[in-house]
């Protein structure tokens, strides 16, 4: 399942980014940043339809992930859901 | 005795008796001894109760009280997926990244030849990380690491 939600936090701020909404924003940058990817597979030789299966699985396994790292008075979250 | 021994025994006892009558013939009662016994040695498997419930996530538990500013703790929760996915990914690391890697690695003294880590050797490794559990307890601090 794709991440929805990511929420982003520094000390007592907290930032929750829907990631769909933001995707659909950001599509024509992202066909730039996958077209560049697939030519930089290209040149490194390596297989870019495995690539991007990969990359599509790594994104696919994100949600679930909660990293907490607290020093003090310096807090950082990230969450993805 | 249990109730599915029993229930086997019964049938196969039929299954004799249809034999004995000339209902079947040799053959076919062989045959049915054959799928019944099969039944019973193949059930014990299907009904063996699962070893505990499928882990899903690594857990990184961190703190620290020496600090003089304050308490210091790490919280980290990853699913195993993402370890799986990030395995399969080095895959496509080129050979000439490898290369430097392993060179980098050599220099700081880390032998360790990436070429010969196989993907899945690494997902072994990980699925049995399950088991895993890491408890280190000092007076001021603690690191936990465990799968959930």
């Amino acid at each position: 399942m794709m991440p929805q939600l990511v929420t982003v936090g520094y000390r007592r701020t907290r930032v929750w980014i829907p990631v769909l909404p933001v995707v659909l924003v950001l599509s024509p940058l992202l066909l730039f940043a996958v077209i560049g990817g697939l030519v930089a597979c290209r040149v490194a030789g390596i297989s870019p339809l495995g690539t991007l299966r990969g990359v599509g699985r790594f994104l696919c396994a994100l949600p679930g992930t909660r990293i907490e790292i607290a020093d003090g008075e310096h807090a950082l979250l990230l969450s993805v859901r | 005795m249990s109730e599915r021994n029993e229930h086997v025994t019964e049938q196969r006892r039929q299954i004799l008796e249809m034999l004995a009558e000339n209902k079947i013939t040799a053959d076919e009662a062989e045959q049915l001894i054959a799928a019944v016994e099969g039944e019973r040695q193949a059930s014990p498997r299907e009904a063996a109760p699962q070893a505990g419930p499928r882990r899903k996530y690594l857990r990184v538990l961190a703190s620290d009280d020496s600090a003089g500013a304050g308490t210091g703790h790490v919280n980290i929760r990853v699913p195993l997926q993402l370890l799986r996915a990030g395995v399969r990914l080095t895959s496509f690391i080129p050979p000439q990244a490898i290369a430097k890697i392993n060179a980098e690695l050599g220099k700081s003294g880390v032998p360790i030849d990436l070429s010969e880590l196989k993907p899945a050797q690494i997902e072994e490794l990980i699925d049995h990380l399950d088991e895993l559990v890491v408890d280190v307890v000092d007076e001021t601090s603690s690191v936990r690491v465990f799968c959930e």
